[in-house]
């Protein structure tokens, strides 16, 4: 068994692909037609094309419990999917100036630093810098 | 505040209250990071720090999760990726990340990524030279 794919729960997948990729710079990987104009849509690290798919799916417009799971992780200000870069402090610089919006600035947990923003498609997204 | 950063808050003040231990054990992954192509052993890393060997063993293994040769071992591999798709034979790049045996790195690198070097290598030149004529 291998780990390919992270599921990342979106309420408008086109508004999500154009975050991920024009603001995060996540690569497009596939995009395939499934019914009712749902897609199979994945994206890849741009430093790391072969490495594991993120799927942007539509799951909380069809499907309640996943919509209230969200929702209340937002409203908590909960992350549940992180991300690892280089540098936290300049990914945080680079976001602002896209305007991108954070409820956590970068902060230092032990042997790491995090900084977490909205991904304004309904999911707190944290950022990890190993230190 | 949200329930995120109060969890943060509450989880660093117990987690993560001992500076001294780590200021050792970041001191000690970046010597790692930097050294990683030269003979390094718990010894060693430990005198750098002044701490028992032992000691800097549970120490590391606390807050990174996994021993200082396991780090080590994941960090030559990552770099020996590099060397290979870059072109540089496997005997070569075997000895540039530090590994002192062509045989524990291939049966390393093949336990860790599921190819053997020369296997991965060729599939990665393989791979660029079909890129190229598409």
């Amino acid at each position: 068994m291998k780990v390919t794919l992270i599921s990342i729960p979106v309420r408008d997948q086109e508004k999500a692909l154009k975050f991920y990729t024009e603001k995060l710079g996540f690569i497009k990987k596939k995009d395939l037609p499934l019914e009712g104009g749902n897609r199979w849509l994945t994206l890849v690290s741009a430093e790391w094309q072969d490495g594991p798919e993120l799927l942007l799916e539509p799951a909380p417009n069809h499907f309640e419990p996943c919509k209230v799971f969200q929702d209340a992780l937002m409203e908590a200000g909960f992350p549940y999917t992180q991300f690892d870069v280089d540098n936290v402090d300049a990914e945080y610089e680079r976001l602002s100036k896209l305007g991108v919006d954070f409820s956590v600035k970068p902060t230092k947990m032990g042997t790491v630093k995090v900084t977490v923003f909205n991904d304004t498609c309904g999911n707190n997204i944290q950022l990890v810098e190993e230190l | 505040m949200t329930f995120y950063k109060k969890e943060l808050n509450r989880i660093r003040n117990i987690v993560y209250s001992n500076e001294g231990q780590i200021n050792t054990v970041i001191g000690i992954r970046s010597y790692i990071e930097n050294n990683y192509d030269v003979n390094l052993n718990l010894d060693l890393l430990s005198h750098i720090q002044f701490v028992s060997k032992y000691h800097l063993l549970r120490l590391f293994k606390k807050y990174y999760g996994l021993t200082p040769r396991q780090y080590l071992i994941d960090k030559r591999i990552e770099k020996s990726k590099e060397h290979l798709i870059n072109g540089i034979s496997v005997t070569e790049t075997c000895f540039a990340v530090g590994f002192e045996s062509l045989g524990s790195f291939s049966t390393l690198f093949k336990t860790k990524t599921g190819k053997s070097p020369t296997e991965f290598q060729k599939e990665q030149l393989s791979r660029s030279k079909i890129d190229s004529k598409f």
